[in-house]
């Protein structure tokens, strides 16, 4: 132990004076492109942050802020007015006006393979035009109060690069935003380098050059905190927190994320579901996940606690439902389910498999802290309750897109509330799958309930705050509490880890944001 | 090739009587050869010595994850060399890793060995197109980085025990070819082979009976590298992920798994298994040492 810290004493000595302009940071999870429309994913809105800038800005809290737009306003139930900030200028010095914007909306539907599109954001926008050039009207298809919400996850582009396609993106050509950061450099799976905008209309960043480098491998993240080869990690690893909070040369800063773990299951197949098999391992014909009291009964199988004290460290909380009861539309009724493996029995024996069957829990290993190992504690207590589970692991890139091909039975994954409140789970966990719609974009277990849907529908066109919060709470509450069409687990706390002498804002969204890295006040 | 033919020995001693007492004349390869029957010993045994079916997924106690060696598990059992992450016991772990290492080596070594073996005393025989086919063949394949052609196999394959020999196989076949055939060709320019050639006996016969078992004992030196060779390897694929499910850990898994919490000091998740596969390999290798000196015709007393 000692022979190890002084060893790594000695070389965060050698090496931490080395950078003060620059500021390198140690990503978790690659960055897959530099098109803010091409793949919407958490690292990726995160990086496009510092390029790229929204109308609607959210806080550390997610509570929504001016960005490009300094106010909106609904003028009736369907039409909305929103006031362009004036003084704002693309990084190529041309100014930013409402075109830049009605070019943006036409882009967002038309990425070709898109894995992830940020279409279900400007869905519910029929006709966008152009009042003055600071003055833009939006007008929705349905009453849709979300709207603010939606278009803070909609990267404003300029209009002059609305026709360049992803490669062009990713090559840098077509990168010009208005964010506090320039395009630099970007080596796909290595690193991205950014350049301050000194034109930036608001509060300057405070180092001139980020380098954001993609350390997916988590010792090797905290030992270039540690080397000083990077002054800023995100996702410190659970496994090495009690240690950094006991090191005179890191600060750590955390929060409980808007990050739900959960786990799918086959809701609708009804027969042959791929990884269900009887005890000994051959197939099985009926689909046990169909039924509502087996998913409640594996829900009752696992110790959330013992996951969360062991697996995690303590870095987590216990959920019932998708989203904190601090956010917006949740439940207050859900509690984290209790550890009550004889009940499980019980209600296996009721729902006809007093033997149990057999399952594989798939999950990815690179995507989610301690993804892997959280699958392994669950196939622990499902094996002990009466359900023998094995655990494949494989990179997310491979498990998201079997994951959307319906190829498991029972899957492993997380879900972030882009929007900062509960529609934005409930629609895309829980909605029947819909793509016309937008709804069930990432519901893997195609769970289908049509007074869930019905509940959503009418929470998602009703204008009054508190009226749309309950309705989501209810349909929460359906979902999970009576139907168990998901099974939440925990919610990540996330974790950075900095060098001493910096501060950062820990963020619900797991956004790991540059810009607001700022040198800690004495 | 002066030293080749068997000198005529006054004492009545059976080769293999001499082989042994060459084979134990050296203090190092005595330790090398303990080892290595200890630890296959343990490997065979491991169901009846472990304290826990690591593998059994029922057995393994969450709340005991990561406990200190020595500690006492929640229902009162010792684990004498801690537990992992998922509260494994380390000991019975590394046993039925130990178990499915040597499995996995020994296993692809013979397949590959015969099959090598064959292509390689084939081609010798055989001479002209066929035999430079063969080592060209050869050749490309061992041009390719062992673990690079083994990982892009398992891509395709899937994991599973199988699937691990499979790919293992394929890329040591190779070795044991260009050995055999080198010793072949030594061999085929015997007199002895030209007086079984001069006796009328079938090709088939003339290499299984006389040329294959001449060329054998280069062949069992290789073999001993090779096995921990695959044993290595097999570790490192199963450190990278591929190769074993993650619920059925091998010592390469075992040390994968303890890499992340080797920086918070739980230093035992990683050490012992590496320490485990560490002797192993050292015991084979000390073993292979000391048979190619006695099976070293140049350096034969």
């Amino acid at each position: 132990m000692k022979i190890r810290i002084a060893f790594l004493a000695a070389l965060a000595a050698v090496s931490f004076p080395a950078a003060a302009q620059e500021l390198s940071v140690g990503l978790s999870t690659p960055v897959t492109t530099m098109d803010p429309h091409f793949h919407n994913l958490t690292p990726n809105n995160s990086l496009a942050k510092h390029l790229f800038e929204t109308l609607v800005h959210q806080d550390d809290q997610q509570a929504l802020r001016p960005g490009l737009a300094e106010s909106w306003k609904a003028l009736d139930d369907t039409t909305w007015e929103i006031k362009l900030r004036k003084n704002v200028r693309w990084h190529d010095g041309a100014p930013f006006t409402a075109e830049d914007v009605l070019a943006t909306l036409k882009r967002i539907p038309n990425v070709p393979n898109s894995p992830a599109s940020f279409a279900i954001y400007t869905r519910p926008i029929s006709d966008a035009r152009a009042k003055d050039p600071h003055t833009l009207i939006l007008t929705t298809r349905a009453p849709h109060p979300l709207l603010p919400n939606d278009l803070a996850t909609i990267h404003i582009i300029s209009a002059k690069m609305a026709g360049m396609g992803t490669p062009d993106y990713n090559s840098g050509k077509a990168v010009n935003g208005t964010g506090p950061y320039k395009f630099g450099e970007y080596v796909s799976g290595d690193r991205v380098v950014l350049v301050a905008n000194d034109k930036y209309w608001g509060p300057k960043p405070a180092f001139p050059k980020i380098r954001f480098r993609m350390i997916t491998n988590s010792p090797a993240r905290v030992a270039a905190l540690l080397a000083g080869d990077a002054q800023m990690i995100e996702a410190v690893p659970t496994a090495d927190i009690a240690n950094l909070k006991k090191d005179a040369r890191v600060t750590l800063a955390s929060t409980v994320s808007n990050r739900i773990i959960y786990l799918h299951m086959d809701s609708g197949r009804e027969r042959n579901s791929p990884f269900v098999t009887d005890t000994a391992g051959r197939p099985l014909e009926a689909n046990p996940l169909r039924d509502p009291r087996v998913r409640k009964a594996i829900s009752m199988m696992i110790d959330r606690n013992a996951i969360v004290s062991r697996i995690m460290e303590g870095e987590a909380k216990p959920a019932g439902q998708f989203l904190p009861e601090t956010f917006h539309g949740t439940s207050r009724k859900l509690q984290p389910e209790k550890y009550d493996p004889d009940g499980a029995k019980k209600l296996l024996a009721a729902a006809g498999y007093p033997n149990g069957f057999g399952l594989t829990l798939h999950t990815p290993n690179n995507r989610y802290i301690n993804d892997e190992k959280i699958a392994q504690a669950v196939a622990q207590f499902l094996t002990r309750g009466g359900i023998p589970t094995k655990v494949d692991a494989m990179p997310s890139a491979v498990f998201f897109s079997r994951g959307s091909k319906l190829e498991f039975s029972f899957l492993l994954a997380g879900w972030g509330a882009g929007t900062g409140e509960n529609s934005s789970p409930l629609r895309s966990l829980v909605a029947s799958f819909d793509p016309k719609l937008g709804n069930g974009a990432a519901n893997r277990g195609r769970f289908s309930d049509a007074g869930v849907d019905a509940m959503i529908h009418t929470a998602l066109s009703t204008i009054d705050d508190t009226k749309r919060g309950l309705m989501l709470a209810a349909a929460a509450d359906k979902a999970i509490g009576e139907l168990t069409g998901v099974i939440p687990l925990h919610y990540e706390v996330s974790t950075w880890g900095m060098k001493k002498g910096l501060a950062y804002k820990a963020r619900v969204d797991q956004g790991t944001f540059a810009h607001e890295v700022v040198p800690a006040k004495k | 090739m002066s030293a080749v033919l068997p000198a005529a020995e006054p004492v009545p001693q059976t080769p293999f009587r001499r082989f042994l007492e060459e084979f134990f004349e050296s203090k190092l390869a005595t330790l090398g050869f303990v080892m290595l029957a200890g630890i296959v010993l343990l490997a065979l045994l491991a169901p009846l010595l472990a304290p826990q079916n690591p593998y059994d997924l029922a057995k393994l106690e969450l709340l005991d994850a990561r406990l200190e060696p020595g500690a006492r598990s929640v229902a009162g059992i010792t684990y004498l060399l801690g537990t992992d992450g998922q509260g494994r016991d380390m000991l019975s772990a590394i046993l039925y890793g130990l178990r499915v290492s040597l499995y996995v080596g020994v296993v692809s070594g013979i397949i590959a060995l015969t099959l090598g073996a064959l292509t390689g005393v084939l081609a010798a025989y055989a001479g002209g197109r066929i035999e430079q086919f063969v080592m060209r063949v050869v050749d490309i394949q061992l041009g390719f980085p062992a673990i690079l052609v083994a990982l892009i196999l398992l891509a395709v394959l899937g994991k599973g025990v199988d699937k691990i020999i499979i790919a293992l196989v394929c890329v040591q076949w190779a070795y044991y070819a260009r050995t055999a055939r080198s010793a072949a060709l030594v061999e085929r320019g015997k007199e002895y082979m030209e007086a079984a050639r001069g006796l009328g006996l079938s090709g088939t016969r003339i290499v299984l009976r006389h040329l294959l078992p001449n060329a054998l004992p280069p062949l069992i030196v290789v073999a001993t590298v090779q096995v921990a060779h695959a044993i290595a390897l097999e570790a490192t694929l199963s450190f990278l992920g591929l190769g074993l499910p993650t619920t059925e850990p091998s010592l390469g898994l075992l040390i994968a798994n303890g890499y992340e919490y080797l920086m918070s000091g739980k230093y035992w998740i990683s050490f012992t298994p590496g320490v485990a596969l560490l002797a192993t390999i050292l015991a084979i290798n000390l073993v292979g040492d000391q048979l190619r000196d006695v099976l070293n015709p140049r350096l034969a007393k």
